[in-house]
């Protein structure tokens, strides 16, 4: 990991509420589901991005206008600006040789770590992937999510694709597809609906948590997860990747 | 180049820039980004007797120029941190153990459980974000003085520092209260305890509903603190709160600062630590200062 000052590329809207960062720094290795941490002028915290592509020294990282240091971000940080960057961060998916079949569930902003999954695997994996959005308008990112042999849009609306939940579409397919892992990522309720499906089945889902944090380092203990035995792991250091069975939600 | 060794305590430090406790571990993250060994000295994360598991989340929020945090202490205990991180960490710099506990009992075993073995103790009597002990200590004088008189006894061998709560009603009763009981040095301030709202959810953003508050914005307030409490004693006193840059850790060292903690900055710039010792050296030159320790103090009231 490198604390960086990397130049802005491009940072555009691309789907209701979602912004599309690419920023040069530094060409460092980057195993998908890394994170960065993004520093905001006149804001004390940075905020983790999932990383979503990384090639040479171009990266790119997506993130939603949730609050006001993410509203400054999408509105100053133009081409050519300055950004201080602290990357790549954390652990990140890793599959082993006999998982060959994976299915890739994600939700919301959680479909951007898995963006960066799927180009990572997708040549030498079958990838079956649920992606979950709110509508029509908040779909994006399409092109890189139909890497794999195939992709099932979800929609709460059914404005697109499944009417339902990417883990609803997800569960009418996996007799078919008989997945020997699960990548995912997404919000707390989709997690939960995820462990609570898949439980017994004896498919291992590894998932990337999300959790406000400090230091993005390990350091400060801010971004913790429950683990089944009641310690606690860090999510910026030991995660965020982790097996869903080992965590509670 | 100017003379950056300062003396705290009888202990001398090649410079006096310290991560402050909880913000930087036992320093191996931090380490991984640059040699922690360039710092003066290293707080360790709170110790206690037993391991510790912390609060529930959200620990951390954010306001303008601060941030809040409610961690709980969560640490893996005292014997732990003997076994795993101690020498390392002692090859690396001066290490300033943190200690937290819930009785005067407790500070007494934790103390003589690292008596000669650390560089100085940070007594924690002041920490806003457990139940029982913590600050509850660290308000009143009497109690002050009563769990730094036990925690003294205990550790003959080894500089004593008593962090301070700003959250109080005489900073100076205070600082003097730890000085008579026999502290040979004190450090402030913590952090001052808040409340951050979710107005959408109409509930408190942290688990824990209240956090300490540390960042840019509590600076003025710890630096008029730092002075009150260093003109009413004469052991020497480390400095903290909202420090961002030199130029605030150097109003630290006038107002009376041997040396300076700084933690929340490390957040949104890993490198602070390195960037303020730096830059103090760069404003000695160009200042003419040869020794940074003839700063501290040196602030003339109007």
């Amino acid at each position: 990991m490198r604390e960086v000052t990397a130049t802005v590329l491009e940072n555009v809207r691309i789907a209701e509420g979602v912004y599309s960062l690419t920023f040069a720094a530094e060409e460092l290795p980057v195993n998908a589901g890394q994170f960065c941490m993004v520093g905001v002028n006149g804001f004390p915290l940075r905020r983790p991005i999932a990383i979503c592509k990384s090639e040479g020294e171009r990266y790119t990282v997506c993130y939603r206008v949730q609050g006001a240091g993410t509203k400054r971000l999408s509105q100053t940080y133009k081409p050519g600006e300055a950004l201080s960057v602290l990357l790549p961060l954390g652990n990140g998916f890793s599959l082993e040789e006999g998982q060959r079949r994976v299915a890739v569930v994600g939700g919301g902003v959680g479909v951007f770590p898995l963006v960066a999954a799927i180009r990572q695997f997708a040549e030498e994996k079958q990838i079956y992937a649920y992606m979950g959005f709110r509508s029509r308008s908040s779909v994006c990112m399409e092109y890189d999510l139909r890497r794999g042999e195939k992709l099932v849009l979800a929609t709460d609306d059914g404005s697109v694709g499944y009417h339902g939940t990417a883990v609803q579409a997800f569960m009418e397919d996996i007799e078919k597809v008989q997945p020997d892992a699960v990548l995912a990522c997404g919000p707390t309720p989709m997690l939960r609906a995820l462990k609570s499906a898949t439980e017994g089945r004896g498919i291992p889902v590894y998932a990337s948590l999300e959790e406000r944090m400090g230091c993005g380092v390990g350091a400060c203990l801010v971004c913790v997860c429950e683990k089944k035995d009641g310690t606690h792991a860090r999510v910026c250091k030991d995660g965020p990747v982790f097996e869903l069975g080992e965590v509670k939600l | 180049m100017s003379d950056l060794r300062v003396n705290l305590c009888g202990v001398e430090l090649k410079n006096p820039v310290i991560p402050a406790s909880g913000t930087f571990g036992f320093g191996r993250e931090f380490n991984e980004l640059f040699d922690i060994s360039l710092l003066g000295a290293v707080a360790t994360k709170g110790l206690t007797l037993l391991p510790r598991a912390g609060n529930p989340v959200p620990r951390i929020a954010e306001s303008h120029g601060v941030i809040l945090n409610a961690v709980g202490l969560q640490n893996p205990g005292v014997e732990s941190f003997l076994e795993n991180d101690l020498a390392w960490l002692r090859g690396k710099t001066r290490v300033i153990a943190n200690v937290a506990g819930s009785t005067v009992s407790d500070y007494e075993k934790i103390c003589a459980r690292l008596d000669g073995k650390v560089d100085f103790l940070e007594l924690n009597i002041s920490c806003p974000n457990v139940k029982c002990g913590g600050m509850a200590f660290g308000v009143r004088p009497e109690s002050i003085a009563e769990v730094t008189a036990a925690a003294k006894k205990n550790c003959p061998h080894t500089p004593l520092i008593v962090k301070l709560s700003p959250n109080v009603e005489s900073i100076a009763s205070n600082a003097r209260a730890a000085e008579e009981a026999g502290a040979d040095g004190i450090s402030l301030v913590n952090t001052f305890t808040g409340l951050a709202i979710d107005i959408e959810r109409r509930r408190p953003v942290l688990a824990n509903n209240t956090g300490g508050v540390s960042g840019a914005g509590i600076k003025p307030i710890a630096v008029r603190m730092v002075y009150e409490a260093a003109k009413a004693v004469k052991i020497p006193v480390v400095g903290m709160g909202g420090i961002t840059c030199a130029e605030d850790a150097i109003e630290f060292l006038m107002a009376g600062a041997t040396a300076v903690q700084v933690g929340t900055q490390s957040f949104s710039d890993t490198h602070a630590c390195l960037r303020i010792l730096e830059g103090i050296d760069a404003w000695c030159d160009a200042h003419g200062v040869e020794k940074v320790s003839s700063l501290t103090g040196t602030l003339k009231c109007n």
